[in-house]
C-alpha cells in the first residue's frame, strides 16, 4: 500500500464485490457488471469544470458517514436509467417516477451504499455510523456542487468512482465516494501499520 | 449571442452583450451584479460563506462570499460599470438533502446569509433573489437588459 490512492481503491474493490452480489441478487440479472473502481484525485477546477457542464437531470441516494469515521456516499445515476431501474423492481411500465418507484430506487441505492459502508467498517475495523439515506433527483451538478459544500471540499477531493452497468436492464450508474481527509488519513495509518506487521511475521 | 459560463469559485464579467450562464448552483450562490447605464454584467458562482475559515490562499475570489463582493465590485469598475449604478441579483442557496439535518445552519443558508451581509456592508442593493428551498438552479444574467432568468427543474424559468 503505497499511497491514499491505492488504499482507497482496495476499499473500492471489496466494496464492489459486495455490491455486485448484492445487486445481482436483488435484480435477479447475471449480466451485471461493476468496473474496477477508479480512485482519484481531482483538483477544486477539475471538479468545478465537471459541474459547469452537467445540468442534466440525475437520481442521487445520499448519506453522509457521521461520527468515527466521516465521509459522503452517493450513488448517481441518470433519469432515464433510474426510471428504468425502477419500472424493473416494481414490475410498472411508466415514464416517470412516483414514489413506490422512489422507494425501490432508495433501497437498491441503500444497498449499493452499504456495500461500500461495510468493506470501510471492515478495512479499518471500526463501527461506522451512516445517516438515514435519502433520494434527490434534481440537476447532476447542482447535487455535485452540494456534495462537495458539504463535505467541506475546499481543495483537491480524493473521491472513489465506480461505474456500473447491465446489458439486460440497459443501466448505467456512479458510486462515490468521498472520505473526509483528516480522518482518512487517520484511518489509512492504522491500517497500513497493520499491513507492515503483517509482512514482517 | 455570446454564452459565459461561469464555474464554482469564479467571476465573469460581459458588456453590452451576451449571456452569463452558472449551471449546478446548490448551495452555491450565484451572485449578479449589473449597471444598467453601462450595461456592464458580472455573475460570481459563491461556493462557501468565509474565506477565513479555510486555509485556502490561493482560492479564486469568487469562491467566498466575503471575498467575492469585493472582487464583483472592482471587475465591474473595471469593466466600466459606475459603482454607485451597481445592483444585484441573486439565485441558489438550497439544501437538497433533506435527509441530513444541519447541525447550525444549512451550507446553502449561510451563504445566502454571507453574501447578503456583505452586499450590505458595500451597499450594493439587491434588487431580485431566488434562494433557499431545496431544488437545484441555473442562472442566466442577459447583459444586453440585466435580466435574470433562474430555472429550477420541474418549473417554468423564473424572471427575477
Amino acid at each position: 500500500m503505497n499511497n491514499k490512492l491505492d488504499f482507497l481503491q482496495e476499499l473500492g474493490n471489496i466494496g464492489a464485490s459486495h455490491a455486485t452480489t448484492a445487486l445481482s441478487q436483488m435484480l435477479q440479472d447475471t449480466k451485471l457488471e461493476l468496473t474496477v473502481p477508479k480512485a482519484r484525485m481531482l483538483s477544486f477546477a477539475e471538479a468545478a469544470n465537471f459541474i459547469a457542464s452537467r445540468e442534466e437531470i440525475v437520481v442521487c441516494i445520499y448519506t453522509r458517514m457521521i461520527d468515527m469515521i466521516k465521509g459522503d456516499i452517493a450513488f448517481i445515476m441518470p433519469f432515464s436509467c433510474a426510471v428504468t431501474l425502477a419500472n424493473h423492481l416494481t414490475g410498472d411500465d411508466r415514464e416517470q417516477l412516483n414514489e413506490i418507484g422512489e422507494s425501490a430506487l432508495l433501497e437498491v441505492g441503500n444497498i449499493m451504499l452499504g456495500s461500500y459502508i461495510t468493506a470501510l467498517s471492515l478495512l479499518s475495523d471500526t463501527k461506522i455510523k451512516p445517516t438515514v439515506p435519502g433520494i434527490v433527483i434534481d440537476m447532476n451538478g447542482a447535487i455535485w456542487q452540494s456534495i462537495l459544500a458539504g463535505a467541506g471540499v475546499t481543495e483537491a477531493v480524493t473521491i472513489l468512482d465506480t461505474k456500473f452497468s447491465t446489458a439486460e436492464l440497459e443501466l448505467s450508474g456512479h458510486l462515490i465516494f468521498i472520505p473526509d481527509n483528516a480522518v482518512f488519513e487517520a484511518l489509512y495509518q492504522k491500517v497500513s501499520s497493520c499491513w507492515k506487521s503483517e509482512e514482517t511475521l | 449571442m455570446t454564452e459565459v459560463f461561469v464555474n464554482m469559485g469564479e467571476i465573469r464579467v460581459l458588456r453590452s452583450t451576451g449571456v452569463l450562464t452558472t449551471v449546478g448552483l446548490g448551495s452555491c450562490v450565484g451572485v449578479s451584479f449589473y449597471d444598467p447605464i453601462t450595461k456592464v454584467g458580472a455573475l460570481a458562482h459563491v461556493f462557501l460563506a468565509e474565506s477565513r475559515a479555510n486555509s485556502d490562499r490561493d482560492a479564486l475570489p469568487g469562491k467566498y462570499a466575503d471575498t467575492a463582493i469585493p472582487a464583483l465590485i472592482d471587475l465591474a469598475v473595471k469593466a466600466g460599470a459606475s459603482r454607485e449604478r451597481l445592483v444585484a441579483k441573486i439565485a441558489g442557496g438550497a439544501h437538497l438533502f433533506s435527509n441530513i439535518t444541519p447541525e447550525h445552519l444549512s451550507v446553502g443558508h449561510r451563504n445566502v446569509k454571507a453574501v447578503i451581509e456583505q452586499l450590505n456592508i458595500y451597499d450594493i442593493p439587491i434588487i431580485g433573489k431566488d434562494v433557499a428551498g431545496k431544488r437545484g438552479r441555473k442562472m442566466k444574467l442577459y447583459v444586453d437588459t440585466g435580466v435574470v432568468i433562474v430555472t429550477i427543474i420541474g418549473e417554468e424559468p423564473k424572471q427575477i
